[in-house]
Order: structure tokens, then sequence, then C-alpha cells
């Protein structure tokens, strides 16, 4: 059951509502990560979970870490750094696009 | 009759030829493989693209990745994906004479892949825009120069050749928007819409349709290059095949000529030494 704190008494009490599910976050070793996929069209770079990525685009460098708001961005020319469990990992890119949804980020390089 | 040292000279060479026609055709079947997973790959990643691009609800308005400023020539662009050369068969002069059919000069022009179908084209006296070389790798295959001349104009239209199977390769053509459009139909649509209520875009959505835009462009060109690729590593891989099939056939041929011209000097051996021996005889009798 749900609770809830009521607003009369400041007490918390059981609303009889059944509680309503919240996403499951992932964790590794304690920490949250997300899901994290760096590919072209004939290669796959990476494939795993990562606990962040740091890549650059036109405003500066700039960091995902899980739960970032969703979020599409073009990539300019940099070495981009992935943390993640397996360990840390870096890849150098010309450029491409870069898509953030629920803890799922994809890195489409460019052609 | 020709002697047995000759012959077995010749066998000698026919094996060589033989073993080297089956190399080139082993070699042929891998890249067919190769190139196989390439598409394969690239088809998913597309996908991707595509589902991203139809949530972005733009798919209608296909612009070439172009800025809504940009001039573009009122006429049709015609690519047209030939060979470097070699090994290729009449393929190439049959996509060139079915190019030409449909060329006109004051509604086309035309870009030429391969220095095959260039060499054709000059010799039919038709100009052409720009030539660019078959990519010799079949990875990464850099498109940005021909996507530059895409975007110039109105519409665009590619002939290539096409692979049914090993045996079979046929001639094909796309216009190129439609080719994507075909592509992304085939990609289920994700059910969010993404607009800038509920996503963050830098530097923003108009660049990020123009980059998607640009970027199936340019895989749908990658996809028909390696496309006539694979045709035509099927081409050489059928010329390989008949060549160590002639090859085979000569080898055992020339064995057969070989033993008998072998055979043949033995008994022509025997019979002198008969009749010396016969000739000795008569001489002491």
């Amino acid at each position: 059951m749900a609770k809830r704190q009521d607003a009369s008494t400041g007490q918390i009490v059981d609303d009889g509502q059944p509680a309503a599910e919240a996403p499951k976050e992932k964790l590794v070793d304690g920490k949250p990560v997300m899901s994290l996929k760096v590919y072209s069209p004939f290669h796959v770079y990476y494939n795993e979970e990562a606990f962040s990525l740091s890549a650059e685009n036109a405003t500066g460098p700039f960091d995902v870490l899980p739960h970032h708001h969703n979020f599409i961005s073009l990539l300019t020319s940099c070495e981009m750094h992935v943390a993640a469990p397996s360990g840390n990992k870096r890849i150098r890119i010309a450029g491409g696009l870069l898509h953030v949804h629920q803890d799922t980020v994809r890195v489409f390089l460019d052609v | 009759m020709r002697r047995p040292q000759d012959i077995e000279l010749e066998e000698k060479a026919m094996a060589t030829i033989s073993t080297l026609t089956s190399a080139f055709e082993g070699l042929s079947s891998m890249r067919i493989a190769q190139i196989k997973d390439q598409v394969v790959e690239s088809q998913a990643f597309f996908a991707d693209l595509w589902q991203m691009y139809s949530q972005l609800r733009v798919d209608q308005l296909f612009n070439y990745g172009r800025t809504a400023e940009a001039k573009v020539i009122e006429k049709e662009l015609f690519i047209a994906i030939t060979a470097e050369g070699g090994f290729s068969g009449d393929i190439d002069q049959r996509l060139i004479s079915w190019m030409l059919k449909k060329y006109d000069p004051t509604k086309h022009d035309i870009v030429i892949v391969g220095h095959h179908g260039a060499m054709q084209l000059s010799q039919a006296g038709v100009s052409f825009k720009k030539y660019f070389k078959l990519p010799e790798k079949d990875a990464n295959i850099n498109v940005a120069p021909l996507i530059g001349y895409v975007q110039q104009y109105k519409s665009t239209s590619v002939f290539y050749q096409t692979y049914i199977s090993l045996m079979v390769q046929d001639i094909k053509q796309i216009e190129l928007h439609a080719a994507v459009q075909a592509a992304g139909k085939k990609v289920e649509e994700g059910d969010d819409i993404i607009s800038e209520r509920n996503y963050i875009f830098e530097p923003s959505s108009f660049a990020v349709v123009a980059h998607l835009e640009r970027t199936m462009l340019e895989i749908s060109l990658s996809q028909t290059i390696l496309e006539s690729k694979l045709a035509q590593y099927a081409s050489r891989f059928r010329a390989m095949s008949a060549a160590k099939d002639l090859a085979q056939e000569t080898h055992a041929h020339l064995h057969t000529e070989y033993n008998r011209a072998k055979r043949a000097l033995n008994d022509q051996r025997l019979k002198e030494i008969i009749s010396g021996m016969k000739l000795m005889r008569s001489r002491s009798a």
C-alpha cells in the first residue's frame, strides 16, 4: 500500500491505494549505470553499460550521467571518455550524433 | 607426336593457373561474405536513425539535408556506379547504354563513379560533371563529396549493378529520396514524439534534422556502392570459376596426352630393342 502524510495530523498513513511502481534503477557496484552504444554504419565501437560519458559539442565539453534529461546533440571532433564498470575507455571521433533517452545513450558516428 | 617433356611443362603451367584461379575464386567469395555482413550492419544503423527521424515527425518533409535558403539546380542528377575496370564483363556497358537512353542534357547532369564507366561515356561523346574513383576498400566509404552534389540538385537517380545471386547480376535505377523513404518504411516506428518540449537539442532541432537526412542519404548511397561492388565480386567469382573449370579440364586432358606420349615413347624404344635383337640374332645365325 502507498503511504502519505496526513495534512491535518502530520502522521504517515496508508491511503489504501497500491503504490505506483517507480522505474527500477540499475546499479553496478552501488553506482547507477546507463546503457551506451557507440557505432558507425559498419562497426560497433562500444556496446556496454557505463557510469558516464564525456564528449564535446559546439558549445563545449559536457558529460552525460544516468538520469540525464532527454537530449539530442551534434558532436564535434573530440576524444570521448567512457567510465564503465569494465574500465575506462577513450574513443576518438570525427563527429556524430548523440541521443539520450531514459538512461539509454546512443552515439551515431559520422559515416 | 609432341614430346612428353613438353606436355609435362604445359601440364605444370595449367596446374598453376588452376591453383591461382581457385585462390581468386576464394578471395571473391570471402569479399562477398564480408560485404553482405557490412550491408546488414549498416541497415541496423539506418533503422535506428530512421526511428529517431520518424519520431521527429518531419519524414514527409525530407529535404536532402539542405538548409531552407539553399539554391537548388532545377535538373535531375544521374549518378552511375561502375567498375574500375577488368573482369566486369558487359554489365557496365549495359548500365551506361540504359542510362544514356534516359539522358537529356537539358534535364540531367551526370556524375560517374568508376573508370570503366567514365571511359565509356567519353567514347560515346557524353560529358559528365565529375568523375570519382570507385573506392578500393569495402568499409567506411566516404560519400560526402557525392552528397555535396546530391544536395545541389532538385532530385537524384542512381544507376548501379545489383547482386541477385552468384550467377546472376542485374542493373537497377533508384531515385535516392524514394530509396531513403522505402528503407524507412521497413523500420518500425517509435511511439514517442521527439520535440523541443520533451528534448534538449544542440545546436538546434533544424540542424539535427539536416544531419539525420544527410547521414541517411550517405548510408543509402554507400549501400548502392556496396551492392555494385558485391555484383562486381560475384561477376569476378563467376569468371574465376569458369577459368578454373577450364584449367582443370585442360590439365586432365594434358595429363592423358602426357601418359599416351610416354607410352608411345616406351613402345618405340621397345620396338627398336626388339628389332635390334632380331638383327643381332639373324647375323649370328
